[in-house]
C-alpha cells in the first residue's frame, strides 16, 4: 500500500495523504516531517486524526479507518509525551473495535492472553500508591462510616470490592482509638479472586489482633452482578455499613440495541412527541433492560438497611450510545489522567507503563471497543448517580466537614498542585484541574 | 408471637421458667404465676367436636337486631338490646344437666388442627388460630413493619416494640427473655469470637497504649503546632508526617466552600481545639497511615528536587524497575528524562499538558453553526494540502477560531463530529472521494455498499446482518428525536 520512498499512485488533492507525497522528494522519508513536529502540533495533529479515524469507525470507513491508524501509529507511542500514549491507547481500542467485525480474528489475537493475579494486584497497588484518588475516596469513606456508627458497639461493614486492605486497616486503626471503646467490627468483603481475599483477612486480622478490637472477615467470593445477598449473612437491626468503590457502574452493562430499538419504536409510535437529550437515553423508562440489573441491585441494598452507604465513581460521562460521544468525553478524562501521572511520575517509570496500560488502556479499550453487556466501564457523572440513588430511595448523607479537611489534607501531602477537592451538591469531586475525575457520596435509607 | 403451637422448646422453658417457684401452698393453680399449660390441642376425648365453616369462623355479630340491625357477637348480647326495642326476649338459661364440652377444628385441611385429635377448647382460640395461620395480615405495626392477622397480637406488639430489652452481642434485638437466651446459645459471633480468644494471648491497656503512637505523635506536633505554623512555614521538614500546620494554613487559605468552625478565618486556636475533643485523632491517624504511603511514592519536601527522595524512598518493588528503568531506552526526541519529574522543567521545553492539547484543538476546530457540513472535513483535509509551507499558520487556518469558552470545548468538538452525521448523504460523498483519491479502486456505489456492510457488522461483534440499526441510524434518528425536543447539541 505504501511504498517506503512515499510515493504513491494518489492523484486527488484532497487529501492528507497528498501530502505525503509531495513531501517526500525533499525528505528522506515520508514522516521525517512528523519527527520534526515540536510536541504541541504532534498533539494537536494526533487529535485530529484521532477523530478521524473514530468518525470512520463509527460510520464503517474501515479502509480510511486503516489509514488513519497507521498515520496515528507514526506517531503515537506508548512511551512518549502524554498525548502520544493516550493516542496509542486509544487506537489501540479502535483497532480492537474495527476487528471485532471479523469476530474469528478477534479472538484468535486475543484467546492467548494471560492475565496473572499478582499483576493485577501489583496494579491496583500502583493505582493506590501514585494517585491520591483511592485515598481520598478512603478517607471519605471512613470518616462517614465512623461518623455512623457513633455509638454502635457491633459495626457491619461490607465491602463491595475488597481488594485493598489499606482501607480498613486505617479504619480499624480509627475506631481504635474511639474515646467510647472500639466495637465489634465484621467486615465482609466481596471479590470474584479468592487470593485477594485471603490476603486481606489475613493483613486485617492481624491488624485487629495488635490493636486489641474484636474482629471478623468473611469472605465472599463472587462477581458483583451474580452476588448472593444471602450470603451476606447481615443480621436484622445490626448497624451495616455499605462501601462501594468503581464498582456500581458494570452493573449498568446492557444489552443497549434492544432496548433503543425499544425506544426507536416508542419513538416512531408517538410521532417524535417524546424530547430526550442523547445522554439520559440508556436511563430512561423506555429503556427498561438498560438498568433492571442496576435497580434490583440496589432494591437489594436498600433492603439490608445499611446506616450509611458510601459509593465513589469516576465522574465522567462514558456510557453515551455512540462511539464519537464516549470516545470525546474518555479523551478528556483519560488526557486529564495522564497528565496527572506526566506531572509527578518520570517518562521512563516502568510502573507508570504499567498503569497506563494494564490499567487506563484496559478501561480505554473496554469504553471504545466493546458493546453491550460486554462493556462494563460504563462511568457516568454524578448527577446521573444522585438521581438513580434518590430513585431507588437513598436519601443523600452530607460528607463532614472534618472528612473534607482530612481530604484536602492528604491531597497537600502530594505536593501537586493540579488535585483539586470540590463539593458539589453535598458530594465530593476529586478534581484534576478543573476537570472532575471521581465522586464519593454517602446515602442512606429513605423509609 | 404464636408460639404455642407445637413448639416444644418454648413450653419446656416455661415450665423452666416456673420451677423456682417454691410456693408452700398445695393447691398449684391458685397462686401460680401463670397455669401450665397442657400442649396445645389435646382435647378432653369425651367433648363434642364441632366443625365450623371459615366463612362462621370469621363471621363477627352474626346475630342481627331485626329492628335496627345492629349486630351482636353473642345471642345474650342481642336479646338484651331486644329489650330496648320493647321485643319480647328470651335469655337463654344456663342448662342444669352436664353441659357437654365442645372443641372445634380448624377449617383448613392442611392444619395440624384439622383432625379433631387435635382439636382446640375454645371459640375464640380457634378463631385466633385461623387467623394468624391462615388468614391476611391487616394490621402493621408501625414502627417496624412487622405485620399481625389479629388486632390483639398487634396490641401486644405495638406496646414492646421498641422498648428493646434484650441486645445479643451479634447485635440482634429482642424483646423477650426466653428468645434472647436461645439465640445467645447458638450465635456465631460468640462461637468465633470466644474461639479466637482462646488463641491469642491476653490483651490489655498496655496495647491499647501502644496505639496511640500515631495519634500521641499528632499530639506532639499539634501542640508544635502554633508556633510553628506562625512561622508561616510550608515545608515538611520530618518528611514521614505531614504537620498540622500545613493544613491549618490551608484551611485558612482555603476558599468559601470550606466554614471554619471558629467564625474568623484566622481562627487557629479554636480550629486546634476542635481537633482534640472530636474524633478526629482516630480519623486522622488513618490519615498518617495513607500519607506514610504516598510519602512512598511522592516526595513530600518541596525543598529537594523531587526525583531523588522518589528514588530513595521506594521500597524494593521499585527498585528492582528503577534498575530497569535506566536500561529502557528512551525514544524521545531530545528528551533523555529519568530523573526529571517536575513539571515546570518539562513545561519550560513546551510541552503542553493533552488537556490542555484538547482544549486548544477544540478551540480552533470548533466550526460555526452554519458551515457547510461536507466542507466541514473537507476544509480539514484541503488544508492539510498546503502543511509543509508553514506550520503554525496552516495549523491556525486549518482550525478556525471563534472564541469560545472552554466550557464549550467538547460541545465544540461534539459538534464538529455530530454536524457531519447529520447529513449522511453528503458524508457519503466525503467518504466515495476520499475513496477515490485514496485509490482503493471501488466505484462509489460499491464502497457505499460495503460500508454498510461493513457498518451492520461493525457494531454488532458478529451479530446477524438482520439488526436495522447502524451507526448512522441512530444518529439520525437520534438528531430526529433531538430535533423536536431541543437538544443544545443540534444545530439546525
Amino acid at each position: 500500500m505504501f511504498q517506503d520512498d512515499g510515493s504513491s499512485s494518489v492523484t486527488s488533492s484532497s487529501s492528507p495523504l497528498q501530502f505525503f507525497s509531495t513531501m517526500s522528494p525533499s525528505l528522506g522519508s515520508p514522516y521525517q516531517w512528523l519527527r520534526e513536529l515540536k510536541s504541541e502540533e504532534r498533539g494537536l495533529y494526533l487529535i485530529h486524526l484521532l477523530l478521524s479515524c473514530a468518525n470512520h469507525v463509527a460510520n464503517g470507513n474501515l479502509e480510511n479507518a486503516n489509514l488513519a491508524l497507521d498515520q496515528i501509529s507514526q506517531l503515537a507511542s506508548p512511551d512518549g509525551d502524554t498525548m502520544q500514549r493516550i493516542a496509542a491507547y486509544f487506537t489501540e481500542a479502535l483497532a480492537q473495535r474495527i476487528l471485532k467485525s471479523w469476530p474469528g480474528l478477534h479472538k484468535a489475537l486475543n484467546s492467548t492472553r494471560i492475565s496473572s493475579v499478582s499483576e493485577e494486584m501489583l496494579v491496583r497497588k500502583l493505582f493506590f500508591d501514585m494517585f491520591p484518588f483511592l485515598k481520598v475516596a478512603f478517607v471519605l469513606t471512613n470518616q462517614a462510616i465512623i461518623e455512623a456508627m457513633e455509638g454502635e458497639k457491633v459495626v457491619h461493614v461490607i465491602d463491595l470490592n475488597a481488594a485493598e486492605p489499606a482501607q480498613w486497616i486505617a479504619l480499624i486503626q480509627a475506631l481504635s482509638t474511639r474515646p467510647e471503646g472500639p466495637p465489634h467490627l465484621r467486615i465482609t468483603g466481596i471479590h470474584p479472586q479468592k487470593e485477594v481475599l485471603d490476603q486481606m483477612a489475613h493483613r486485617l486480622t492481624e491488624e485487629a489482633e495488635k490493636l486489641d478490637i474484636p474482629f471478623q472477615f468473611n469472605s465472599v467470593v463472587s462477581k458483583l452482578e451474580n452476588l448472593d445477598f444471602d450470603k451476606l449473612r447481615v443480621k436484622t437491626g445490626e448497624a451495616l455499613a455499605i462501601s462501594s468503590v468503581l464498582q456500581l457502574h458494570s452493573l449498568l452493562a446492557a444489552d443497549d440495541y434492544a432496548s433503543l430499538i425499544a425506544l426507536k419504536n416508542s419513538l416512531l409510535a408517538n410521532g417524535y412527541g417524546y424530547s430526550q437529550s442523547p445522554d439520559s437515553v440508556s436511563s430512561s423508562p423506555l429503556s427498561p433492560n438498560a438498568s433492571a440489573k442496576m435497580d434490583s441491585f440496589l432494591n437489594s441494598l436498600w433492603g439490608l438497611s445499611p446506616k450509611v452507604m458510601v459509593v465513589t465513581e469516576q465522574d465522567s460521562n462514558h456510557n453515551g450510545l455512540t462511539l464519537m460521544e464516549r470516545l470525546l468525553e474518555a479523551l478528556y478524562s483519560y488526557a486529564a489522567l495522564f497528565d496527572c501521572l506526566e506531572s509527578s511520575v518520570s517518562r521512563t517509570s516502568m510502573e507508570r507503563l504499567k498503569v497506563e496500560k494494564m490499567l487506563f488502556g484496559e478501561e480505554i479499550k473496554n469504553i471504545i471497543a466493546c458493546e453491550g453487556f460486554e462493556r462494563k466501564e460504563r462511568h457516568e457523572k454524578l448527577e446521573k448517580w444522585i438521581q438513580r440513588f434518590d430513585l431507588a430511595c437513598f436519601g443523600n448523607v452530607p460528607l463532614s466537614y472534618c472528612g473534607m479537611l482530612q481530604a484536602r489534607r492528604l491531597l497537600q501531602s502530594y505536593n501537586c498542585d493540579g488535585y483539586r477537592i470540590a463539593e458539589d451538591n453535598r458530594c465530593v469531586l476529586i478534581c484534576w484541574h478543573d476537570r472532575p475525575l471521581f465522586s464519593v457520596s454517602a446515602w442512606s435509607c429513605r423509609k | 408471637m404464636s408460639q404455642d403451637h407445637g413448639l416444644s422448646v418454648p413450653s419446656t422453658l416455661k415450665g423452666f421458667v416456673q420451677e423456682p417457684n417454691s410456693n408452700p401452698n398445695p393447691n398449684p393453680s391458685s397462686n401460680q404465676l401463670k397455669r401450665k399449660r397442657n400442649l396445645p390441642g389435646t382435647p378432653d376425648p369425651d367433648a363434642e367436636v364441632i366443625a365450623l365453616s371459615p366463612k362462621s369462623l370469621m363471621a363477627t355479630n352474626r346475630f342481627l337486631c331485626e329492628i335496627c340491625n345492629k349486630g351482636f357477637q353473642r345471642d345474650q348480647n342481642l336479646q338484651l338490646h331486644r329489650r330496648g326495642h320493647n321485643l319480647p326476649w328470651k335469655l337463654k338459661q344456663r342448662t342444669n344437666k352436664e353441659v357437654r364440652k365442645k372443641v372445634y377444628i380448624c377449617p383448613e385441611k392442611s392444619c395440624v388442627h384439622h383432625d379433631p385429635s387435635r382439636a382446640l377448647g375454645d371459640l375464640t382460640g380457634i378463631k385466633k388460630h385461623f387467623s394468624r395461620k391462615h388468614g391476611e395480615k391487616k394490621w402493621k405495626c408501625e414502627k417496624c413493619s412487622k405485620k399481625y392477622a389479629v388486632q390483639s397480637d398487634w396490641k401486644a406488639h405495638s406496646k414492646i416494640c421498641g422498648t428493646r430489652e434484650y441486645r445479643c452481642d451479634c447485635g440482634t434485638l429482642f424483646s423477650r427473655k426466653d428468645s434472647f437466651i436461645t439465640h445467645r446459645a447458638f450465635c456465631d459471633a460468640l462461637a468465633e469470637e470466644s474461639a479466637r480468644f482462646t488463641t491469642i494471648s491476653s490483651t490489655n491497656p498496655q496495647a491499647a497504649a501502644a496505639i496511640p503512637q500515631f495519634s500521641s505523635v499528632f499530639r506532639q506536633q499539634q501542640q508544635s503546632a502554633p508556633g510553628s505554623e506562625l512561622a508561616g512555614n510550608n515545608v515538611i521538614a520530618d518528611g514521614q508526617k505531614p504537620r498540622l500546620p500545613l493544613w491549618l494554613d490551608q484551611a485558612n487559605n482555603s476558599n468559601a466552600m470550606l466554614t471554619p468552625i471558629g467564625s474568623s478565618s484566622t481562627g487557629l486556636p479554636e480550629l486546634s481545639q476542635m481537633v482534640a475533643p472530636m474524633n478526629m485523632f482516630g480519623s486522622l491517624s488513618q490519615m498518617q497511615w495513607f500519607s506514610g504511603g504516598a510519602n512512598l511514592s511522592m516526595s513530600s519536601s518541596s525543598s529537594l528536587p523531587r526525583g531523588i527522595p522518589k528514588e530513595e524512598e521506594e521500597n524494593k518493588a521499585y527498585n528492582l524497575s528503577e534498575s530497569m528503568t535506566s536500561l529502557y531506552p528512551s525514544n524521545q526526541s531530545g528528551q533523555q528524562q529519568q530523573q526529571q519529574q517536575q513539571q515546570q522543567q518539562q513545561q519550560g521545553l513546551a510541552h503542553m499538558s493533552a488537556t490542555a492539547l484538547l482544549q486548544k484543538a477544540a478551540q480552533m476546530g470548533s466550526t460555526r453553526s452554519n458551515a457547510n457540513n461536507s466542507t466541514g472535513f473537507g476544509l480539514m483535509s484541503t488544508s492539510f494540502n498546503s502543511f509543509n509551507q508553514t506550520d503554525k499558520n496552516e495549523l491556525h487556518k486549518f482550525f478556525k477560531q471563534p472564541n469560545q469558552q472552554v466550557a464549550d470545548n467538547d460541545q465544540n468538538l461534539n459538534e464538529l463530529i455530530m454536524n457531519s452525521f447529520s447529513c449522511p448523504t453528503n458524508m457519503g460523498a466525503v467518504a466515495g472521494s476520499s475513496n477515490a483519491s485514496l485509490l482503493m479502486a471501488n466505484a462509489k456505489n460499491a464502497s457505499n455498499e460495503a460500508e454498510r456492510r461493513l457498518t451492520r457488522d461493525f457494531l454488532g461483534v458478529g451479530v446477524e446482518s438482520s439488526r436495522p440499526l447502524s451507526q448512522q441510524e441512530l444518529a439520525k434518528f437520534m438528531n430526529l428525536s433531538s430535533q423536536y425536543g431541543g437538544n443544545p447539541h443540534h444545530r439546525s
